[in-house]
């Protein structure tokens, strides 16, 4: 007999048994398709949060130093020069100050506000804990001022689309110069190019030297929507006149602890603690993206884990299943094994005949459940999508293979064993068989 | 001689209380192209014969040459080999695959014989043929009366020409019109030369065949030639 002949009668016997194979397919497409859901579930979570902190920035260090008695901003001021003397490690600082008072800006004939708050607190739903939940176009779009060095795209994670950002002079003589995120951008020029223009910002005016690409984060459309100003601006613009916050931008992931170690130091030095273990003359805090990318990282890793586990036992069911059934299946055959001996067929037609039926179902259940787990992750994406904006799930094919793979060779395992068992009887004891 | 079997031995549980000798200590010879009924009461150890004969088992003890091949000495690939090309089987219980059709049940012994696929189906077309069963061909067992399944049974059995047709019981499950009509089929094959063996507990359907071979509690206990005015 050859390998056709026996593909034939395999083919045939899986048609003439359509319920039996059914449901021997069943078992694996159930612990296919589940794997692939999950593991694709899982994956695009993962990646979307992992996404988050890379725009957000890596090797980005946040300092916060508040001095109680601090009226000149000097803390700033020592910050800024003890910075310096990191250039080994840092590529640059830059003080994040938001302007939380009303403003506008204009250009042209086009006038736009910025912060205007109002306009999301109109829009905002209460929750239930007190709190308010922003939602909504006007938080998209909502403009923003911010106070920066000549540093804050590099520090920030931007990256310049057009012009420049400031120059050190022009942050030190506080020269009315301003750089504009993406989404200002375009709300003010549309498609023009706006370097060079002037715009006028709470009435005085002033030059655009550069603006910058979309970061585009999905879940954080207003880190586009910023206006930067030099920091020098603060006293005016800003009623709050000492800046707080700092944010530096190290040159990659060991310099960031090195760094952060060091502003620690530095800052203790300037902010002792006393003999009760807190500060009299101020607080300071340091803290890097690189911790929560970390934490962010580990807790991937473990809903990882948990996942693999929950569509590996899943696996193992549809295993079970695909053992039981072919176990009955041929033992249920036995005695049309030994009327195939009777009429002479070798074992090892029997057991090839077997062993192609047993792949054949297991492969058909494979793709099919392949095929249902694709659609499947489909339909969980735009479920999710609907709940997490812009979250994407794609099944990984690696995955899909090894779960096809691991079944395939479950059934087939467990399809030929019994298989070889009957094969081995004497005819006679094998047609005694019901 | 085709068949030699020499004080051949089936017991079952040897040695414990339930010990069963099926075939106790059987010597037996038979020429080619003769007609021998083996008869005996239900017990006698007739069937397991047969399935010893047939390959389909192995005895305890004993030596038997098929042809002159010592089958104990035989490896399970030969024993598929003479199964498949020098014996035919008709069981009392037809033993026809279910999923597959008269047609198909019948090219199963050629497919395992390795006869081309342009050639088997036209052998098969011809054993049917024999049978009286090519109208039906792509009829499924559960389509059919057992009569025409025995005849199926039987078609499969002659499909690769075997020399020796072993009969179990072959008019055991049909009634007596179908049965004869089945005896009428295994006399046309002696005519044609191949040698058959017939085993029945019944002394009428022994009556068809020209030498009896009876056994109880697995001895011979008688074994001689008889007239049989077949017309």
């Amino acid at each position: 007999m050859n390998l056709w002949q026996a593909f034939k009668m395999a083919f045939k016997s899986i048609a003439m048994k359509k319920t039996r194979s059914f449901l021997t397919m069943l078992g694996i497409i159930i612990g296919v398709a589940s794997v692939v859901i999950m593991v694709s579930v899982m994956q695009g979570q993962a990646k979307k949060s992992m996404e988050y902190f890379e725009k957000m920035g890596d090797n980005k260090i946040e300092v916060q130093a508040y001095a109680y008695y601090d009226m000149n901003n000097e803390t700033g001021q020592k910050l800024f020069d003890y910075c310096l003397s990191l250039s080994d490690l840092i590529l640059g600082i830059t003080p994040n100050v938001e302007i939380n008072e009303k403003g506008t800006i204009q250009y042209g004939s086009k006038t736009l506000p910025v912060n205007d708050w109002d306009a999301i607190w109109a829009n905002a739903t209460p929750t239930g804990g007190g709190g308010m939940m922003i939602s909504g176009d006007p938080y998209e779009t909502m403009l923003r001022f911010v106070l920066g060095s000549e540093s804050y795209g590099v520090c920030n994670n931007y990256t310049l689309a057009g012009g420049r950002e400031f120059t050190y002079l022009e942050v030190e003589k506080t020269i009315p110069v301003c750089v504009l995120g993406s989404g200002a951008k375009e709300q003010l020029f549309g498609f023009t190019d706006p370097v060079n223009e002037i715009v006028t910002i709470n009435g005085d005016p002033f030059q655009v030297v550069g603006w910058f690409e979309s970061m585009d984060v999905e879940y954080n459309k207003s880190l586009d929507n910023i206006i930067v100003i030099p920091y020098t601006f603060n006293r005016s613009m800003n009623k709050n006149s000492s800046i707080q916050r700092y944010v530096i931008k190290a040159k990659d992931a060991q310099s960031t602890i090195e760094a952060s170690t060091k502003l620690e130091a530095f800052l203790l030095g300037m902010f002792p603690l006393n003999a009760d273990g807190w500060c009299e003359t101020g607080s300071f805090r340091v803290g890097s993206d690189n911790s929560y990318a970390e934490n962010a990282e580990k807790q991937n890793l473990m809903q990882s884990l948990v996942m693999g586990a929950i569509a590996g036992i899943s696996l193992l069911v549809g295993g079970i299943g695909i053992m039981n059934i072919m176990l009955v299946t041929v033992t249920e055959r036995t005695r049309e094994i030994g009327i195939r001996k009777a009429i002479g067929a070798e074992r090892s037609s029997i057991i090839t005949q077997f062993l192609i039926e047993s792949a054949v179902i297991c492969s058909l259940g494979g793709l099919l459940g392949i095929g249902i787990g694709y659609v499947g992750t489909m339909i969980a994406g735009k479920l999710m999508a609907d709940v997490f904006e812009g979250m994407i799930l794609m099944p990984d094919p690696a995955i899909a293979i090894g779960a096809f793979l691991f079944s395939v060779v479950l059934g087939v395992i467990f399809g030929m064993y019994p298989a070889i068992k009957a094969s081995g009887l004497q005819p006679v004891v094998a047609l005694r068989a019901d | 001689m085709l068949i030699d079997i020499r004080d051949l031995y089936k017991i079952y549980n040897e040695g414990k209380e339930s010990e069963v000798r099926a075939l106790d200590g059987v010597t037996l010879q038979i020429n080619k192209g003769e007609f021998v009924a083996i008869v005996g009461q239900s017990g006698s150890g007739k069937s397991t014969m047969m399935n010893v004969l047939g390959c389909l088992d192995i005895p305890t003890y004993g030596e038997y040459y098929l042809d002159g091949n010592d089958i104990g000495s035989l490896t399970d690939k030969q024993l598929a080999r003479i199964r498949n090309r020098e014996i035919g089987f008709i069981f009392q219980g037809y033993n026809l695959i279910q999923e597959l059709d008269a047609l198909e049940n019948v090219t199963l012994p050629l497919i395992y014989r390795g006869v081309s696929v342009f050639d088997r189906e036209d052998m098969a077309m011809e054993a049917l043929a024999k049978v009286g069963m090519d109208d039906r061909a792509h009829h499924r067992p559960s389509e059919m009366s057992g009569g025409q399944q025995q005849r199926v049974a039987i078609a499969r059995a002659i499909a690769t020409s075997p020399p020796i047709i072993m009969a179990d019981e072959p008019t055991g499950a049909l009634d007596s019109k179908t049965g004869r009509h089945v005896l009428e089929i295994l006399r046309g094959l002696y005519r044609s030369g191949t040698t058959i063996l017939l085993i029945t507990h019944d002394d009428g359907i022994a009556a068809t065949a020209k030498r009896v071979v009876r056994l109880s509690d697995g001895k011979i206990i008688s074994d001689k030639p008889q007239e049989v005015d077949w017309e």
